[in-house]
């Protein structure tokens, strides 16, 4: 669905671009090696310049972009809320109970059908499976330091 | 280069290696935060018991099957495998999203050997002479190399340059987040120590590409690809006539793919950029790059796979490692006591022919076990109810990134990024741009500071960077590439203009 408000995000992001480039330039402001700060600068010039460019022009010719469009806005949320919370939790709840969070939030975001018991066993019985076979392909044969 | 090496070469247990070590690449390969370099890394230590050229056999066989295993998560998962796979998504994941996805795998399948062979070939007869190509590429040409694989943005925007090249110039941005390459300053971490490592490639790339899919697969209850109601297998005989009728393209991507592999640091990722740029810049009116074009994928495929047998080239004739896997292989090598270098030919002949040979049937015996493989992953993908799908991929990224640098930190830049993709997408700013500048800036930036600390001391800069013959080829082919897309848009408005 293409909206108006397409256009407004994208001036949004590209004032937002402009202001990276603003910052990477005031960081660059710190450095002691000349060396460092030619490439940083001539990057965030040529992203600034391009950014005004789309900014100006999004004013002047209000583009036709899709937006955020149509969608569960709950499922997109409660799948990166729970991934994030699961990376969060990782270091005192350590690898595979983060892991399964991550993976439950992921089953139900996901999850557009109706529960009944056998999806309910297959499902979260294949994701048990699934989990332990990576963690231990990756714990014990790769030797990765999983907390 | 005598029948004696072949002949070693076909002894059963370096066949058995060679079958394994494709297998066992191929599947890690296939698994998204696993690279190539990791591959032959976890298993090097079982060739230290081995004999020399069985143990080549072995590390090549696992090297070229974990380039190919990258295109399997690339055409059905929107992830790139390995890093060379990136440009195999573009038009990959829309195939199997019409329901393609079986022929783009075989389609990746035959392209690869055929990389691979070409590749391997260049290293048996080519080597020493090709090895002087990696001499003749200094930090200039490095630059140019990297502006080169920038200007696929060029077309990768098609419909907005602008937002693209913004998107190149903040992935570039990216990239010098942390400790400056050429100097100990740290950049853009704003005091944070997290920051100080900066943005892992693997890391960005499986946020940027497999994040925004699950966040749109989760909000709509759509299949995640198009299912024909007869399943059929992967469909060799059409990928086989594709692969016909495209020769001249995968002949050049293989040409193009070994050329980059033999530069040591380019890698498989750059010469899967530079080949797609190119098979997208000499195509025809109808061929639609990026919609699921079959030559996008073959043309990737076989240079990624090229770059195999072109970056032995220089790691066995220089000592010099094309790529990363290469410098692994280099201290397997070592640990081995094989001695790399000009005469390594002459000292050593019968190893490095037995070896070269058993990559070349390596690659030969990809060609089953690849589309044996993706056959069985295409239907696994597809058979796969969505609600265990998503949050499995999810769970691979967590663990795939986290392996990387065993770093929750990783993953959680890994989650904001693929979020902050998936916002950026929805107006316009696509990813990829974004990824290529992540992975061409250390290049550029390399290239252009050591490029100017010569021009400078010598007080010929405008000669540095314009006036090398090698550069200037590259040049010529960077603007043709970044014109190539407005003089084919004005030529098509043109001819409608003409009806």
């Amino acid at each position: 669905m293409r909206t108006v408000h397409g256009n407004l995000g994208s001036l949004v992001l590209s004032a937002f671009f402009v202001f990276a480039g603003i910052m990477v330039l005031y960081d660059t402001t710190g450095y002691s090696d000349s060396d460092s700060k030619v490439f940083p600068q001539t990057v965030a010039t040529v992203l600034i310049v391009f950014s005004v460019i789309a900014f100006v022009s999004g004013l002047l010719r209000p583009l036709d972009e899709e937006g955020f469009g149509n969608g569960s806005w709950w499922r997109r949320f409660a799948l990166v809320v729970t991934m994030l919370l699961a990376c969060f939790a990782m270091p005192y709840i350590g690898f595979l109970a983060a892991g399964a969070i991550a993976f439950a939030g992921g089953l139900i975001s996901a999850m557009h059908d109706h529960w009944t018991p056998g999806k309910l066993v297959l499902y979260w019985g294949s994701g048990a499976v699934i989990m332990a076979a990576f963690y231990a392909v990756f714990k014990f044969a790769l030797l990765v330091p999983l907390p | 280069m005598d029948l004696g090496n072949f002949l070693s070469a076909l002894t059963p247990l370096n066949i058995a290696l060679a079958l394994f070590g494709v297998v066992a690449g191929t599947v890690i390969g296939s698994i998204p935060g696993l690279t190539a370099t990791m591959a032959v890394a976890v298993l090097v230590p079982i060739t230290f018991s081995m004999d020399q050229a069985s143990a080549l056999i072995l590390l090549g066989a696992i090297y070229t099957g974990a380039i190919y295993g990258g295109a399997y998560a690339a055409i059905l998962l929107n992830t790139p495998g390995t890093p060379s796979a990136i440009a195999t998504t573009f038009d990959g994941y829309p195939m199997a999203k019409r329901g393609d996805g079986d022929l783009a795998v075989a389609l990746a399948c035959f392209a690869s050997v055929t990389g691979g062979m070409i590749g391997a070939l260049a290293l048996l007869f080519l080597a020493p002479p090709l090895s002087q190509v990696a001499l003749a590429f200094g930090p200039i040409e490095y630059f140019w190399l990297a502006i080169f694989g920038l200007s696929l943005i060029a077309s990768l925007s098609s419909g907005n340059l602008i937002k693209g090249l913004i998107g190149g110039a903040f992935g570039m941005i990216l990239s010098t987040v942390g400790v400056a390459e050429v100097s100990a300053d740290i950049r853009l971490t704003f005091g944070s120590q997290t920051m100080i490592g900066g943005f892992g490639v693997v890391g960005a790339l499986i946020g940027l590409y497999c994040i925004p899919v699950l966040i749109d697969l989760v909000a709509v209850p759509d299949r995640h690809l198009k299912v024909e109601n007869d399943m059929r297998s992967v469909r060799i005989g059409e990928a086989a006539r594709i692969a016909l009728r495209s020769k001249f393209n995968l002949i050049r991507s293989s040409v193009i793919g070994t050329l980059v592999g033999i530069l040591p640091g380019a890698g498989g990722s750059v010469a899967g950029l530079v080949a797609y740029s190119e098979a997208r810049r000499s195509a025809k009116p109808d061929q639609k790059f990026g919609e699921g074009e079959p030559d996008g994928i073959m043309a990737t495929e076989a240079a990624n796979n090229a770059t195999v047998g072109g970056g032995f080239i220089p790691t066995l004739v220089l000592g010099i490692p094309g790529t990363p896997p290469d410098a692994v292989i280099l201290g397997a090598l070592l640990v081995q006591g094989v001695r790399t270098g000009p005469t390594l030919f002459q000292s050593n002949g019968s190893i490095v022919y037995t070896f070269i040979y058993g990559l070349i049937i390596a690659t030969i015996l990809m060609l089953p076990t690849g589309l044996l493989i993706g056959r069985y992953a295409y239907k696994s993908i597809v058979k796969i109810p969505k609600a265990v799908l998503v949050p499995s991929v999810g769970f691979m990224t967590i663990i795939g990134t986290f392996a990387i640098r065993n770093s929750i930190s990783d993953v959680i830049i890994m989650l904001l990024l693929g979020t902050f993709g998936w916002v950026i997408g929805r107006f316009g700013f696509a990813a990829s741009p974004i990824v290529l500048g992540l992975i061409l800036g250390p290049i550029a930036e390399q290239g252009f500071v050591q490029g100017w600390i010569i021009g400078d001391a010598t007080g010929n800069l405008l000669g540095m960077f314009f006036g090398r013959p090698l550069s200037q080829a590259i040049i010529a082919f960077t603007i043709l590439s970044l014109l190539y897309p407005a003089f084919s848009a004005w030529k098509r408005s043109r001819t409608e203009a003409g009806r």
